[in-house]
């Protein structure tokens, strides 16, 4: 009964909308929670530039990692997390004008890939912040991507999660 | 299912729902006696909490918590002193058993640590307030110790033999094997018996290789004995057997089908059906209550944790399950001018000899035979391997006493891990993260820690917990036989996959801060003499005759293998041995 009335006061209230999962959302209204659309778009092909759709499978665009990025930043407990996602695709914004002498998204294909080179230099140790920025990207792409319904069915064809009559593997004598 | 009636006196009261206390339940109420089980956590629908088919893009954040909640990372145990949240901004904070950002599906099942929290040295204290506490989420690692664990004293010079010796239990593992199911392969090996075994679960490739080469070196590596119906089990109606849907290390692990023993679906659930038992949830026990003239105990005080109220049961027995580590807390805090020291501790060794196993140190290797074959499945089943004990068997090592066992799996899950560490991105890094994902393989030690004195758990005097109860506060250091088991243990890892053939590509030698295992054995040990233990071989206070400890807190020594098969077995002998006495009126 209260649950009843709960619901329907929501609704009122307009905040149904709030109760719909956000991702769907964004696939409507093309709006993200937290980053501004210059940066979205950046986001978003910085992330396929990472795991791009090739012959094997859709890539993060497809699997709509920035869209998950996004939303776990706007959710994100501490604000340092906002900050560090902010200023990071700045970094990229700056390498590309020092590189290209214009914005990321009005380079050439190839002019990002080499901007995202340059990112992924020390990977194992960055030194600089766009270095540190790229870790920080790679890591969230890759979480985001591998547990998409794409990454984990297409890409990595995992045939778990299933009933197994037997276990697969060998049997010992 | 019994009412709880508070103004009746039961013949048992059980603290705790786990692994010993669902044991005791279920063994108290079929030899016909009237059993209260107290419980301090929530009964929860625990297929709803794991949910364990769900998809990680079916859950609106992959399956992490809510932002406000955040699991303690391993690291923080090692460089900060409990209490670990204390100042924490998050709402809640759970231990690092979440690793990551946290686990949703866990959230429920592990205690908040700003709710419950201890003092003292570093120590990694996972705790389950639920029914059925941490059986919910265990391993399901389910071993047998022998007589080289129970006579280890008499081998080798260090400690106490336990009171009993592998005659003495090996009907009540065999019982507990016949009644929970465990999935093994027999090996035929003194140090590590084996169980009356259902189906086996199937080794890969890479660890198949690992078993021949090990074999030439006369070390055992076998399928995981796991503490996991694979056949089916005739006499329990709510439990499936298992079909392998590989869930079981997906986020915390937990067994929605209950294929995977836990105690509400292996224990509780049959023991309700007696119509013998009474559970109370939410009643957080914080003393033991005796009476006066007898000097016996005559039941416990909880508080309901939703209203903070306060109330007595009364039993004609009371048996602590509360885990080691609360049992012994328990104890210490029902002081009275009879047990002034805490009930049962007049020998003044409760809390002490704690003792666990170690971990940190393992191989990370690939089997490069493996790198860009076809997709198999290599989690659809409960675990991987154990690679069974070597060290101080026939050999004496000069370095350090006792032993040491491997867990380790080969294969991919859900999510290739290998994708944060394979370098570079684009489509050729998509390639190579999908050529190698299966072909990684693995292994992490599990050493048997020392048990000492001076390792020990007291009341800290002045940090109580949300309820008002006084907390503990650790004693716990590892010495130097753990810090040469370790890198016995880190040496000899490398070197077994290097005889097998894999390229090794990290050895880990650091020690994780104690309590990692989550095997914490040994705060109430027993033996035949009252100055030097705290309970007879049945479980029994030397103290108190009618107060038992039936959980971990009785290990004399931690051996390496896995307690929780050790446990149940010790709990169904004791509590066949108090319903005997009790039919006489010697309790």
């Amino acid at each position: 009964m209260s649950c009843e009335i709960n619901r329907r006061d929501l609704i009122k209230l307009g905040a149904g909308a709030a109760l719909a999962a956000p991702a769907a959302a964004f696939a409507t209204t093309g709006r993200s929670e937290f980053f501004t659309p210059g940066e979205f778009a950046t986001l978003d092909e910085l992330t396929e530039i990472l795991i791009p759709a090739d012959s094997h499978s859709p890539g993060a665009r497809a699997a709509k990692v920035a869209a998950y990025i996004d939303r776990s930043v706007a959710q994100a407990f501490e604000n340092k997390e906002r900050d560090d996602w902010r200023s990071g695709l700045k970094l990229v914004e700056e390498l590309s004008h020092k590189m290209n002498h214009r914005a990321f998204m009005e380079s050439t294909p190839g002019e990002r890939v080499a901007i995202v080179a340059v990112m992924a230099k020390n990977e194992t140790h960055p030194k600089t912040p766009e270095e540190v920025f790229f870790g920080k990207l790679k890591h969230a792409t890759v979480w985001a991507y591998y547990t998409s319904e794409i990454g984990i069915h297409q890409e990595m064809e995992y045939k778990g999660n299933v009933m197994l009559q037997q276990f697969v593997g060998y049997e010992l004598k | 299912m019994l009412q709880v009636d508070l103004k009746k006196q039961y013949d048992a009261v059980i603290v705790g729902s786990g692994a010993a206390g669902g044991m005791a339940a279920y063994v108290l109420s079929s030899h016909g006696m009237q059993v209260l089980l107290l419980e301090a956590g929530k009964k929860l629908d625990i297929n709803m909490e794991l949910r364990s088919m769900e998809w990680p893009y079916e859950h609106p954040r992959r399956g992490d918590m809510p932002p406000d909640c955040r699991a303690l990372a391993g690291r923080e145990y090692a460089i900060r002193q409990p209490p670990y949240a204390v100042g924490s901004p998050y709402k809640h904070v759970y231990s690092y058993v979440e690793a990551g950002k946290g686990s949703d599906y866990a959230k429920d099942i592990v205690v908040d640590e700003k709710d419950n929290p201890y003092t003292g040295t570093e120590y990694a204290w996972v705790r389950a307030r639920c029914l059925g506490g941490k059986t919910n989420i265990w391993g399901r690692l389910a071993l047998r110790l022998s007589d080289y664990d129970f006579k280890a004293a008499s081998r080798d010079g260090y400690g106490e033999d336990w009171p009993i010796s592998y005659a003495d239990i090996e009907p009540y593992y065999d019982k507990v094997d016949l009644t929970l199911g465990v999935s093994g392969h027999k090996e035929n090996l003194p140090y590590l018996p084996d169980s009356i075994f259902q189906r086996s679960i199937r080794l890969n490739p890479a660890e198949v290789k690992l078993r021949r080469s090990l074999q030439k070196m006369d070390r055992v590596l076998t399928p995981y004995r796991a503490g996991v119906t694979t056949d089916g089990l005739k006499n329990n109606k709510y439990r499936s057997r298992c079909y392998g849907r590989g869930a079981c290390d997906r986020r915390v692990g937990g067994c929605d089908i209950h294929a995977a023993f836990d105690s509400p679906t292996g224990l509780i659930f049959p023991a309700l059906d007696t119509g013998n038992l009474a559970i109370r949830t939410n009643a957080t026990v914080y003393e033991v209550t005796i009476d006066k003239d007898t000097g016996k105990a005559s039941g416990v005080s909880f508080i309901d944790t939703d209203t903070g109220k306060t109330y007595t049961a009364k039993g004609k027995s009371v048996l602590l399950a509360a885990s080691t580590l609360e049992s012994a807390r328990l104890q210490l805090l029902s002081k009275s001018r009879l047990y002034p020291n805490g009930i049962g501790n007049s020998s003044g060794l409760v809390g002490h000899y704690f003792c666990e196993h170690l971990m940190g140190p393992g191989v990370y290797g690939l089997d490069k035979e493996l790198v860009g074959k076809p997709r198999t499945l290599d989690d659809g089943r409960p675990g991987g391997f154990y690679l069974a004990r070597f060290r101080n068997l026939k050999e004496r090592n000069p370095k350090f006493l006792r032993g040491y066992g491997f867990e380790g799996g080969s294969g991919v899950g859900m999510f290739p891990e290998n994708a944060y560490s394979t370098p570079g991105f684009g489509s050729a890094y998509k390639k190579t993260v999908r050529d190698y994902a299966g072909a990684f393989i693995g292994m992490g030690g599990f050493g048997e820690v020392l048990p000492r004195y001076d390792n020990y758990v007291d009341i800290d005097p002045h940090v109580k917990d949300r309820w008002g109860v006084p907390v503990l506060r650790f004693h716990i250091k590892f010495g130097d036989n753990e810090k040469n088991m370790a890198e016995d243990m880190a040496a000899s890892a490398r070197e077994m996959f290097e005889a097998a053939g894999f390229e090794v590509l990290s050895v880990s030698r650091r020690i994780l801060t104690p309590g990692f295992s989550i095997h914490e054995l040994g705060t109430s040990r027993m033996g035949a003499d009252p100055k030097k233990s705290v309970v007879n071989e049945f479980q029994q206070s030397h103290d108190v005759k009618n107060l038992l400890v039936v959980d971990g807190s009785t290990h004399v020594s931690a051996s390496c293998q896995n307690p929780t098969w050790t446990i149940m077995a010790l709990c169904w002998r004791s509590c066949d041995h108090l319903a005997d006495e009790m039919k006489r009126g010697n309790v």
